[in-house]
């Protein structure tokens, strides 16, 4: 009996500490996980992408090359991209300057409201966008708080315009994420030895040398990874552009859900998909040249 | 207020005062000044707006005159008798608990494997850990809902749980990765030595040691799930609803106060639940 299960010992701690069992189960469970729910749906729409629409959201699959001919001949789609970009570069070049400032305050500031101050940031990231950028919306519509306030103090005779345009969406999409700028910004600088400020400063530096030769160096991994955070989820935004832009204002992800649900052509949704998704790449490889990008990402994390 | 500005200033010959920027002499008090202002500023972009949502929740006037002339809780009670919305309440929170434990499990068990264990191609595989991350929300929909779509998959509870974790999974995986390289691996190796077998060993030193940050990664993929929407979106049918896709259904036809008790509710049960189990993890390592 005793012996029976010592065997049983031995034989389960073989099988626990043989290498296979230990890569499939601890680290093989996660990247199955991502490879089955994600890298293999990917894979999918890359057949679905060279495949003819049929009626609603029915493929039918005959190659073609017509996806991605459409996409190519019509300058509009190409357009969208560009100008998504384009409003990431915007908003994360507001974000920058603003979220440096916050976390540079937080963590040189000596104030008793340091904590409360970083308490109120960590919250912020938990409100979800649908809260953050419905806010924008009754603070700055025609009949909205702000125009409200300002015809009552009489500052303005008539309410203002500012909701619907590209205004009301940067200014949503850059206060929403300016806590991913704040936030690595503040550990990175807070974890600089005040010591060396003053070294520089005794030793005659100004401000401004101490600041750029000492806290900046130091900073760049909150500002890197501020700014990867900032630029990939506003340029790829669905709800600031559907609900506080403007007419004008055309973002991917709108587009990719409405060719997606409203004219159910699953396969050019498919192929605007993969196209916008190797632009990121590209520039994500790009940026991996310069930077560690896993560095990056803990540091906006962990 | 006077102790932040001395922080600066103390012990400092305030050289670059005398020199000055383009011919403009400011003090390292008015540059500091300035940086307290930006800061003041920002805060109440971001604090402001939804102070907004939650004041005009208690508005009585479907007009929302600001700020209300008087309170009433009569947009609450519309929320209780809205049968769609409390059920999007519940699909939302147990979503939510599911894929943070789901995200929690994985993510612990992936994370051991790759700071315990040398295999090929590590850190391409960290990078496939990571892509959740980093591919936009809008393709990961767009991509597993064609996928499902096309293996016959009907859309369920589940699959938002499952959906949900895949997202959630990057930040379990690096919160509970980055305590795994803090502590002493000498520990697990004591433990070997005194003949315990690998799963023992994980539970009694390892996990404990460890359970910290799974509990803090497990609240994150739980704010992360109740909040999303671009994915989810295309994820949900009429029984599956989750809270933000509802608000945004209802902002999508008209604007009424319920919203403002929607998202206030919302804005209560996502910055609640997290400072709740928190503040019950502080309590529990300072006994």
């Amino acid at each position: 009996m005793s012996t029976e299960r010592a065997r049983f010992g031995r034989v389960r701690d073989r099988v626990m500490e043989s290498d296979l069992v230990r890569l499939l189960l601890a680290p093989g469970l996660g990247i199955g996980w991502v490879l089955l729910f994600l890298f293999l749906p990917m894979t999918v729409i890359v057949v679905i992408s060279f495949s003819v629409p049929g009626d609603f959201g029915n493929v039918i699959y005959e190659f073609t090359l017509a996806n991605y001919e459409r996409f190519w001949e019509a300058d509009v789609y190409k357009n969208i991209i560009f100008e998504s970009l384009v409003y990431g570069v915007v908003v994360t070049l507001l974000a920058l300057p603003l979220g440096y400032t916050v976390g540079y305050f937080l963590g040189r500031s000596k104030t008793d409201w340091k904590w409360v101050l970083l308490g109120l940031v960590v919250l912020q990231y938990w409100v979800p966008f649908i809260i953050r950028t419905y806010a924008w919306i009754i603070v700055l519509s025609n009949n909205g708080v702000l125009n409200q306030l300002l015809l009552d103090i009489g500052v303005i005779g008539s309410p203002l315009d500012i909701m619907y345009t590209d205004y009301s969406m940067i200014l949503g999409l850059t206060v929403s994420l300016l806590p991913f700028m704040i936030l690595p910004v503040y550990v990175s600088v807070s974890t600089i030895e005040e010591d060396q400020i003053h070294a520089a400063k005794t030793l005659g530096a100004t401000d401004f040398r101490a600041f750029r030769e000492i806290t900046l160096p130091q900073s760049l991994p909150g500002i890197v990874s501020g700014i990867l955070f900032v630029f990939i989820i506003s340029a790829g935004a669905f709800l600031a552009p559907t609900l506080l832009g403007g007419p004008s204002t055309r973002m991917i992800a709108p587009v990719i859900e409405t060719v997606f649900i409203l004219d159910f052509n699953w396969p050019f949704a498919a192929a605007l998909s993969l196209i916008y998704f190797g632009i990121i790449g590209v520039l994500l490889y790009l940026f991996t040249r310069r930077v560690d990008l896993e560095e990056a990402l803990e540091t906006g994390v962990a | 207020m006077a102790t932040d500005t001395e922080a600066v200033t103390q012990g400092e010959t305030d050289v670059d005062a005398e020199r000055g920027y383009f011919g403009i002499t400011v003090s390292t008090r008015t540059k500091w000044n300035l940086i307290r202002a930006v800061t003041v500023f920002v805060y109440v972009l971001m604090l402001l707006p939804l102070a907004v949502i939650v004041i005009n929740s208690f508005n009585p006037s479907r007009l929302g005159n600001f700020p209300p002339s008087s309170l009433s809780l009569k947009w609450y009670e519309a929320l209780l008798a809205d049968t769609r919305m409390l059920r999007a309440l519940w699909n939302s929170f147990q979503v939510g608990v599911a894929a943070a434990l789901g995200a929690g499990l994985v993510g612990t068990l992936t994370a051991m494997g790759f700071v315990r264990n040398d295999f090929p191609a590590q850190d391409a595989l960290v990078i496939v850990m990571l892509s959740p991350l980093l591919i936009p929300p809008i393709i990961v929909g767009v991509a597993s809902t064609i996928f499902f779509g096309q293996i016959g998959l009907e859309r369920s509870i589940a699959w938002l749980i499952v959906m949900h974790t895949l997202l959630g999974l990057p930040y379990a995986f690096l919160i509970i990765r980055s305590q795994l390289y803090l502590f002493d691996e000498t520990l697990e190796e004591a433990a070997k030595t005194l003949g315990a077998n690998p799963v023992t060993t994980f539970r009694e030193v390892t996990f404990p040691l460890i359970s910290p940050s799974i509990l803090t990664a497990m609240v994150i993929v739980f704010v992360i799930s109740f909040g999303e929407f671009t994915a989810t979106q295309f994820w949900v049918k009429r029984t599956t609803t989750t809270v933000p896709v509802v608000i945004f259904s209802m902002l999508r036809t008209s604007i009424s106060p319920q919203i403002d008790a929607l998202a206030t509710v919302m804005l209560v049960i996502t910055i609640a639940i997290p400072l709740v189990v928190l503040g019950i993890r502080r309590y529990l390592l300072q006994n």
